[in-house]
């Protein structure tokens, strides 16, 4: 039989029987060798110098088959940060977290929430009066001394129950929001994982609930709790909301498994959480704060409308939603009643929205 | 089936690394939405046997869609074979799991094709390359895997400052090395290469091929090199498979295969690869095969080559041949006696054989 | 002359600045010509064909420079509706990826007689029998039945025939095929690339083939054009390039593939890495590759010299090096193997 194999003696005298799992103490590591070992052309001994600066890209054809982007990086001084031995290791969290400090769009956006959160939590901060204490004489004017945002139809301060309205909105958005991106991201993310049954399952039963629809479910099921407070709402917005995201979630997980660096992972012997949280999670979850974030906006929407339906909260509670659907009617004649609690709501969902956006553009090293 | 297994007598100081026996992969093809039914399979991988010794390198070419990457993959445990047994060091490998399986893990590693794909764009180069020690934790004590992972950036030559960036910031060259530092970082003693180069320019493909004989120096790696470029293959390896529709064809020493192929298959596949000169254009004789790969899923029955060949007949049909070393060749011992599974094998040489023999 | 390029530069607007794709390319192919020219990626020989096919994306990419003559007009000065005329039905294209290059929702038959439509303002039913003509003499097995079938019914290198079918379907003068067998298997490519000489013959058009391989181009080509960084550092006889390459990038390039025919010791590497385009060295893109660079080759960019002397010198080389006469004499301009980037 010619089979003809070679015996390797190698520089490498240990390989010679090592056993799986053991190593001798005296082992050297691969990377030890003293730099004088073999040859090495004339590797930079320093940063980037001129040879390791000309960098271009692989990837046939194609217009832009320059891959400059490739360079770019390379080209660049590592920065005050550079990364030397001395430099502490930096892993995604680390980066994006240094990057959206210096980053104004988020520094702009967590102001505007951090402002709301604050208002949300104590109204009484930015106003003294009681958005409850109305003035039929009052109604319908526009603003003056004192109430610079006008009275309501019911002849309350506008501008006091906007900002009363924040705590209420501000926490069904959140909330909401919360919710369904946790149930649906994580259910989402095991179905495309794990595939198979689980994810048959979960596909059916997403099916089913895309399959009701949102004022005729809220009309059901919310009639039936008599409590005024935010929760039942945000469970019911929760319950008809993930499977927008749990779908999202499992394509853009399917997608990333399929990717050589989770069979790397898997070949080296990773665990399943592992290759989820390390390698697939980060990799899939772009499309779902994206989403989410421009969600939020349609939640306190949607607590308005089942409020109008007389399923959401009830009128002594004060939200955005209820004075904007209560302001519609007066659109034409005082239009100033809409306006405000309606610009509020665009401008949190606005701050949220470039929030997300910051975060995704720092959770991908290729945009930094 | 012909075995590789070694003859008694001829080779005796050292069992082999790792040895293939009846390795089979089908992966089924059903029908229906709430019973599924099998209707057939496809059998991407259909019987191959190997050895593998110490620091050795074997080389298994094939053109796409002849099972070489399922065999990669069943190496490196990522896919469960159907049939036949994976034995490292006499262990077969196929029916260990939990803590043993990951013990023998460490011992095989895999280097992807595609550099672009095969790191965590969101990783840093120092995880990336660091993420064995993690999942081995007995590997390196947690105070030394900084100095071990710059270790190995080194080894591969990279520049060891480099642990903060992203794989976007390299080339293409400089990421099928970050990814060869990720395979060594365990001290393997086999790794198993799908298509490491092809993905690279020319001029950068050479490097890297230089790199993986020099790591195989430095520290008596063995390797599985399957590649679909037979050139490549022959500059790497020390004994090359043919593979054709799952299973091996031919098989033997480099000088061998290149220059006295016995199967037709191996003809046809060395004298269609463009040689890098002009004056050899009119000398070739070019063996253009018609029609296409068969479907995996639908071998024809005897020979799986004949409804290519031109040498086929009715014993190709009904008889399946077997890997052996042909019986014509069976009493010389020159360089065409290894194993062939054709019935008509015949020495045809293809490849120019000045050069062959010529240089040293 | 079928086509001259004079001249031709062209730019990308990128993220990171400007890309300078094409830096002053000349190159004629005549009829029954084939012109290999050979590169890596961002070489800028894609760029360049698309360029003279008018397909160049525009933004980001602009021509800022050249002429490109095909058969005595200036097509960079021409109208984009007498330029269409012209795309199609005198010139061709055959591309990398024929999956993609085809629509997959409707039959091959459709996709071909479209063209006889379109550009000859043929009757379907005429057009029909046009692509099924067309279908054998690219050699399709039983091309009158597979005529309805759709483009993922058909094998890659079946599907890289009908690309061939369907370049051919006007009987173009010119033919650009990029990278037309990289995506193929050997012996398919084999195939493919036989059939396509074959057609140039019959047709006496010219040819031009863009690869990085260089055993395709020793092959089939008649002439090779080195691209490097957007330049054309080496133009020659295919057998004379093959002999004796006058630029240092060349030879390195010969060096580096490893050989079928034998088994070499260790693979000569060209060191470093081709330039980010954005960032094009001064003076010879390749000094800071090259083994033999003098301080001339920091500062001055090198013309394509013409390569009259030495040995293997003869009218039609050139070679942008300044020292292309100690390269094509001995193998002064290969440096040591290794694999340092």
């Amino acid at each position: 039989m010619p089979d003809v194999r070679r015996t390797n003696p190698g520089p490498d005298p240990e390989s010679g029987d090592r056993r799986p799992g053991e190593h001798p103490p005296g082992d050297r590591p691969p990377g030890e060798h003293p730099p004088g070992d073999r040859p090495r052309g004339d590797w930079p001994d320093g940063g980037p110098d001129a040879e390791d600066g000309a960098v271009a890209g692989t990837g046939f054809g194609g217009s832009m088959d320059l891959a400059t982007n490739e360079g770019r990086t390379l080209e660049d001084d590592p920065g005050p940060d550079g990364g030397g031995p001395s430099g502490r290791p930096r892993s995604l969290w680390s980066d994006a977290w240094r990057d959206l400090r210096r980053n104004p769009v988020f520094l702009v956006s967590a102001l505007l929430i951090l402002f709301l959160a604050l208002i949300a939590m104590w109204p009484s901060l930015l106003t003294s009066g009681d958005p409850l204490d109305c003035d039929l004489a009052l109604a319908q004017e526009g603003s003056r001394p004192g109430h610079p945002f006008g009275f309501n139809g019911q002849g309350c301060d506008v501008y006091t129950r906007t900002v009363y309205g924040a705590r209420t909105s501000v926490t069904v958005g959140v909330c909401a929001t919360l919710g369904v991106a946790l149930l649906g991201g994580v259910l989402g993310a095991l179905a495309g994982f794990f595939g198979g049954l689980w994810d048959a399952l979960l596909s059916r039963l997403t099916d089913v609930f895309f399959a009701i629809p949102v004022v005729l479910g809220g009309l059901v099921l919310l009639s039936v709790v008599t409590s005024n407070s935010v929760w039942p709402v945000i469970g019911f917005m929760v319950l008809l909301g993930w499977p927008q995201i749990s779908r999202i979630s499992r394509g853009s997980v399917i997608t990333a498994k399929q990717h050589d660096y989770v069979q790397a992972a898997r070949a080296l012997g990773a665990s399943g959480p592992r290759m989820l949280l390390r390698h697939i999670a980060p990799n899939a979850i772009a499309p779902v704060i994206v989403v989410a974030t421009i969600a939020l906006g349609t939640y306190i929407a949607l607590e308005a409308t089942l409020s109008y339906l007389g399923v959401g909260l009830k009128p002594p509670t004060v939200s955005w939603g209820i004075d904007i659907s209560s302001a519609s009617p007066y659109i034409r004649n005082a239009p100033h009643m809409l306006l405000w609690p309606a610009g509020a709501l665009a401008v949190t969902v606005l701050a949220f929205i470039m929030l997300g956006d910051a975060v995704r553009d720092a959770l991908d090293p290729k945009l930094r | 089936m012909a075995t590789m297994a070694p003859v008694p007598g001829t080779d005796t100081t050292t069992e082999p690394l790792l040895e293939v026996e009846g390795l089979v992969k089908h992966y089924p093809l059903t029908q229906g939405i709430l019973f599924r039914k099998q209707t057939g399979a496809v059998k991407a991988v259909d019987g191959v046997d190997f050895v593998l010794g110490r620091g050795e390198t074997l080389g298994i070419v094939g053109e796409s869609g002849c099972g070489k990457s399922t065999v990669a993959r069943m190496l490196v445990n990522l896919e469960r074979p159907t049939a036949g047994a994976i034995r490292y060091k006499g262990e077969d490998v196929t029916r260990l799991s939990g803590r043993a399986l990951k013990a023998v893990r460490r011992n095989i590693q895999m280097v992807f094709q595609d550099p672009y794909t095969s790191l965590n764009p969101r990783m840093t180069v120092g995880d990336i390359v660091g993420e064995p020690f993690d999942i081995h934790p007995e590997a390196a004590p947690r105070g030394d895997r900084r100095r071990r992972v710059q270790g190995l950036l080194e080894v591969v030559g990279l520049n060891p400052e480099h642990l903060n960036r992203y794989p976007h910031q390299f080339s293409g060259g400089q990421r099928q090395r970050i990814g060869i530092a990720r395979g060594l970082a365990l001290r393997p003693e086999i790794i198993v290469a799908d298509e490491p180069v092809s993905a690279l320019d020319v001029s950068v493909q050479a490097q890297v091929v230089n790199l993986l004989e020099r790591l195989q120096d430095e520290f008596g790696l063995a390797y599985v090199f399957i590649a679909h470029d037979l050139s490549v293959v022959r500059h790497i390896s020390d004994r090359v498979g043919v593979m054709y529709l799952g299973r091996i064809v031919e098989t033997g020493t480099d000088a061998q295969i290149y220059g006295h192929p016995t199967h037709p298959y191996t003809q046809a596949l060395l004298s269609a690869v463009p040689v890098p000169d002009p004056a050899a254009r009119d000398r070739r004789e070019r063996i253009i095969l018609t029609g296409d790969v068969p479907s995996p899923a639908d071998i024809p029955s005897g020979c799986r080559f004949r409804t290519r060949c031109w040498k086929a007949r009715q014993r190709c049909v009904d008889e399946v041949p077997l890997l052996a070393v042909p019986e014509a060749f069976r009493g010389e011992g020159g360089p065409a006696a290894h194993p062939s599974a054709c019935h008509f094998a015949e020495e045809k040489r293809v490849v120019p054989a000045d050069a062959a023999e010529a240089r040293p | 002359m079928l086509l001259e390029v004079r001249d031709l530069r062209v730019e990308f607007a990128t993220r990171d600045g400007v890309a300078q794709a094409v830096n002053g390319v000349d190159y004629t192919v005549d009829a029954g010509e084939t012109l290999a020219v050979l590169g890596e990626s961002g070489s800028g020989k894609s760029v360049t064909a698309q360029a003279i096919m008018g397909i160049l994306d525009v933004p980001p990419g602009r021509i800022t420079g050249g002429e490109i003559l095909f058969k005595g007009r200036d097509l960079l000065k021409l109208k984009e509706e007498q330029r269409r005329s012209v795309r199609g039905a005198e010139m061709a294209m055959i591309f990398q990826d024929a999956l993609s290059s085809l629509n997959p929702v409707l039959t091959v038959g459709d996709q071909l007689g479209e063209m006889f439509v379109v550009h000859r303002g043929m009757s379907r039913k005429d057009a029909r029998a046009k692509a099924v003509e067309l279908m054998d003499r690219v050699r399709i097995p039983a091309a009158g039945q597979r005529v309805r079938d759709y483009p993922h019914q058909f094998s890659g290198g079946m599907r890289q025939r009908i690309m061939i079918a369907m370049a051919l379907a006007l009987e173009p003068d010119l033919i650009i095929a990029d990278e037309p067998t990289t995506a193929l298997d050997v012996t398919v490519q084999a195939q493919v690339m036989d059939l396509l000489a074959e057609l140039q013959r019959e047709y006496d058009m010219g040819l031009i083939l863009i690869t990085h391989d260089l055993g395709v181009v020793a092959d089939v080509a008649d002439r090779i054009a080195v691209m490097y960084a957007g330049r054309i550092v080496e133009t020659a006889p295919v057998h004379d390039l093959y002999k004796a390459p006058a630029h240092p990038y060349t030879r390195g390039l010969l060096d580096s593939i490893p050989r079928l025919d034998h088994k070499g010791r260790e693979l000569y590497a060209i060191k470093g890495l081709p330039p980010s385009l954005t960032a094009i060295p001064p003076g010879c893109p390749f000094h800071p590759r090259c083994p033999m660079a003098q301080d001339v080759c920091r500062t001055d960019v090198p013309p394509l010299y013409a390569v009259d002397r030495g040995p293997v010198s003869g009218p039609g080389r050139g070679s942008a090096c300044h020292f292309w006469l100690d390269c094509l004499e001995d193998s002064a301009c290969r440096g040591p193997a290794s694999d340092t980037p």
